[in-house]
């Protein structure tokens, strides 16, 4: 069996360790002060969240004609970035839930710092209709309750309004699905710190946490009874994102694989932005035994996978468009691979589905740096994704007089690096302040070092 | 195990009585009204086919995932990937006989119809069928033989290939059954189309897949016969998980298709599901839902379902059986448009002798094939996991 377990059952946690050393490891980085290279990322993204700040503040002062659209063109750059940042949501639950269900052990290396990734990114997300609705202080709006604005209620029939509910839903699922999660971890924390404040809130939030068997049965229903519910969530969520677009009639727009062509594409992006932070969180937190070249070879397979299926409904939607027979379909199809936006279809076909099939040879799987730059460009890729499908489908409607272009402006730009800055001062925060791997399960995965006290002989040995 | 495989004797005999009495009573529907017979050889086919590709895609996503709990189990799903061989050969004479009922010709303006006509023009599309099967076939063949040798060489160097060759396999059946389900079943309504339509069958073909595997695994494994001991509670316990999953997954996508489409209201579109939902027909519409989401759904969600034969089999007969209504409701519906004297829902001569033609035919293939190889992949190196494993 040995042989087979080193081969087809790599070791999830390599270096022999003991649970103290992995307690150490893991939790290090917290205890010293920041390196030099934590110090110049924080300030790259504080500053990005800054402009950010400025931008989102001036538009909001100003109105949003400051940004690029047009009659033509209603939506393109804040709805781009709020699917793009939507989708990249999507991994954290995924590796955190769907795994779990289908007991894929390797994410445990990855699932504490997915979902708090999962977070920030649907935080990111949801900046964008915010302003979008002109009046920001006005959300409350979007809910329903009985008012004394007419009655004014909200449409049910919106998809939009749906997205509100979805995605609600999803980011306080999410965050109590992290927080369960960090429970046993907040406990290890509180016992490793000494008395003081740092101390007294570890000890706060970890619920008092005692790791009796007890304890632990309960924690391990609680757990299942979230992943079984986020599981259907990471589905709706970005189903009823597509459905923004598909209830509508325009080409492009409308049609039926949306649903689960999204969810896709979402998972293909979340797990790309995964790869990005987790590559240069092994480096810079030194935690090449926990997140090792193994668990980056399946992450690219399920990204090849998820790309090859987005691959195949660009695909299908060509395919469709010319068998429809319709002549809009067929127009706008064309229109998306030739037309004035055709660079941003060939970015968008290029990044996502081409070179990622590089992913094909193991070689290129476990060389780092070449599946850093994949889940780069896959990350390009998905953010061109969103916007080919919004803007191409849009800027030439049915009345060729009202034809036109979009080109962003200095400020829709300066909003999308600002969510950036967000997101990755968020990340970084998390990073100081909780065990970026979840160490109580990482634990339970490991083949651990017994003291030599403990130690059984093995029945093979003892014949040896 | 003698030349029939896990049949006896006299249920070898019973269930090629029941394929003989199906393919009886199909015919004698012929001089009534030959369509709607035709309708039902190509459910019947359709059927056959996809359970064959489905075990194969069962088998090989074991073997891409690395998956090591279905180790023990897999001949059943490979002894049903073997029968696409003689499914696919069935599918080519039925899709050649009925060629005609495919109304593509009565559209014949051209302009932004040159595709259509191109990509439907009956010799091309016979020879594209002919060439899905082909490949489906030789690749599941080759995945299955792989498999098989390993039981005289041992070591994880097959295990290892046949990943490689699964992954292949599985690249290639996801473009070539996308096309297939357009050409065999979206094209009966040729003005019609939907994205979505293949993904859409895709889980209705693993629902079946999965309930088919529950109903061999259980009756397999009672004392003395091949799988005793091997098929555990924890087996039927996973392939009733997975057919739940795939249950919801199929009601997403049925519901994905028919909201999207209902919502916007576009007329080509909504002329799919307008003859679907009154009358009779809305009540086989509502009946698709229930065998295929609604019951499997609501039964198989509580533990201890899911780990009992008895219940498990009987979602699983109920699965199988909302199987062949969704073909129907696809495939009779079009035929009924383009040729009114094909008839209502009435679940007929045709219809019975379709099902227990389906029923006769496979079983007898899948056990004859199952017999041809050991019944466990015995020198799997993940065979002790998939044995020894607990949830």
């Amino acid at each position: 069996m040995s042989h087979v377990d080193q081969e087809l059952r790599p070791p999830l946690v390599l270096g022999d360790k003991s649970l103290g050393d992995i307690t150490d490891d893991i939790a290090a980085p917290m205890a010293a002060t920041p390196s030099t290279l934590w110090w110049v990322g924080f300030g790259i993204a504080f500053s990005a969240l800054v402009l950010g700040v400025v931008a989102v503040s001036y538009q909001i002062a100003v109105g949003i004609g400051t940004w690029g659209l047009n009659r033509t063109v209603g939506w393109a750059f804040d709805i781009t970035n709020f699917v793009f940042w939507v989708g990249i949501g999507h991994a954290g639950t995924l590796i955190s839930a769907v795994l779990f269900l289908f007991r894929q052990k390797w994410r445990t290396a990855v699932n504490r710092s997915a979902e708090a990734m999962t977070i920030f990114a649907v935080m990111c997300a949801g900046i964008f209709p915010l302003i979008h609705m002109g009046r920001p202080w006005l959300f409350f709006w979007t809910l329903p309750y009985p008012n004394y604005r007419g009655p004014l209620w909200v449409n049910f029939k919106s998809p939009l309004l749906w997205d509100v509910f979805a995605i609600s839903t999803y980011l306080l699922i999410s965050a109590v699905f992290w927080y369960v999660g960090l429970i046993p971890d907040l406990a290890t924390m509180r016992d490793r710190t000494q008395p003081g404040l740092k101390r007294s809130i570890f000890s706060f939030l970890s619920l008092g946490w005692n790791g009796s068997a007890r304890t632990w049965h309960h924690y391990e229903t609680v757990y299942m009874l979230l992943a079984g519910l986020a599981t259907p969530l990471v589905f709706s969520v970005h189903t009823i994102v597509s459905m923004d677009f598909a209830t509508a009639v325009i080409p492009g727009w409308h049609t039926t694989i949306f649903p689960p062509y999204f969810v896709a594409g979402a998972i293909f992006s979340g797990l790309a932005m995964v790869l990005t932070l987790m590559l240069i969180a092994r480096k810079t937190m030194r935690l090449e035994d926990y997140i090792t070249v193994s668990h980056v070879d399946r992450m690219c397979k399920l990204m090849l996978a998820m790309g090859c299926i987005v691959g195949l409904a660009y695909c299908t939607e060509f395919f469709i468009a010319a068998y429809s027979g319709n002549a809009y379909e067929q127009f706008l199809f064309r229109n998306r691979a030739l037309g004035p936006f055709s660079w941003a279809f060939l970015t968008m076909f290029s990044c996502n589905v081409i070179i990622p099939q590089v992913l094909w040879f193991r070689a290129v799987r476990r060389n780092l740096f070449a599946v850093f730059a994949v889940a780069i460009v896959v990350n390009i890729g998905m953010w061109f994704e969103r916007f080919v499908i919004i803007v191409t489908s849009l800027h030439r409607d049915f009345l060729p007089s009202s034809w036109s272009y979009y080109i962003p402006t200095s400020i829709e730009v300066a909003t999308l690096i600002g969510s950036f800055g967000l997101f990755f001062t968020c990340f970084l925060l998390f990073c100081r302040v909780a065990p970026a791997i979840a160490m109580a399960e990482v634990k339970g995965v490991a083949q651990v070092k017994k003291p030599e006290s403990l130690r059984i002989p093995q029945p093979e040995e003892a014949v040896a | 195990m003698n030349g029939l495989g896990f049949l006896s004797g006299s249920q070898a005999r019973l269930f090629t009585l029941a394929a003989v009495v199906g393919a009886v009573l199909v015919a004698l529907t012929v001089p009534l009204s030959s369509t709607h017979a035709w309708g039902n050889l190509l459910i019947a086919s359709v059927y056959l086919t996809t359970l064959g590709l489905g075990g194969a895609m069962f088998v090989a996503f074991g073997y891409v995932t690395g998956a090591g709990w279905n180790v023990a189990f897999r001949r059943v799903p490979e002894a049903m990937a073997v029968t696409l061989v003689v499914c696919g050969v069935i599918s080519v004479g039925v899709l050649a006989l009925g060629m005609h009922n495919y109304a593509w010709h009565a559209h014949g303006e051209a302009g932004t119809l040159w595709f259509k006509q191109m990509w439907l023009s009956p010799q091309f599309w016979l020879v594209r069928a002919v060439g899905y099967l082909a490949l489906w076939s030789v690749l599941s063949l080759l995945i299955v033989s792989v498999s098989r040798r390993q039981d005289r060489v041992g070591g994880t160097r097959l295990t290892i290939a046949n990943g490689k060759l699964s992954a292949l396999f599985l690249a290639v059946s996801a473009v070539t059954f996308s096309l297939a389900c357009f050409d065999w079943l979206m094209a009966l309504t040729p003005m019609w189309y939907s994205t979505v339509f293949a993904a859409y069958q895709f889980a209705g073909m693993m629902q079946a897949t999965l309930a088919t595997m529950i109903l061999i695994g259980l009756a397999l494994r009672a004392p003395g016969r091949p799988l005793h001991g091997v098929f555990t509670t924890e087996h039927l316990h996973d392939l009733a998980k997975l057919l739940l999953g795939f249950s919801c997954f199929w009601m997403y996508l049925w519901f994905s298709q028919f909201m999207l489409i209902w919502y916007t209201d576009i007329p080509e579109e909504v002329a799919f599901f307008v003859p679907r939902e009154s009358g009779a027909w809305g009540a086989v519409t509502g009946m698709n839902i229930f065998l295929n989401w609604l019951l499997p759904f609501f039964v198989l969600l509580p533990r201890p379902s899911k780990r009992s034969g008895k219940i498990a089999a009987r979602v699983a007969g109920a699965v199988l059986l909302g199987r062949w209504l969704d073909l129907y409701w696809i495939v009779i519906p079009a035929l009924h448009q383009a040729h009114p004297e094909s008839g209502s829902p009435l679940v007929g001569v045709a219809e019975a002798g379709s099902i227990l033609l389906v029923l006769g035919l496979f079983t007898l293939l899948v056990s004859r094939t199952f017999g041809k190889a050991n019944p466990v992949p015995r020198q799997d190196p993940l065979l002790e996991e998939s044995l020894h494993y607990h949830l």
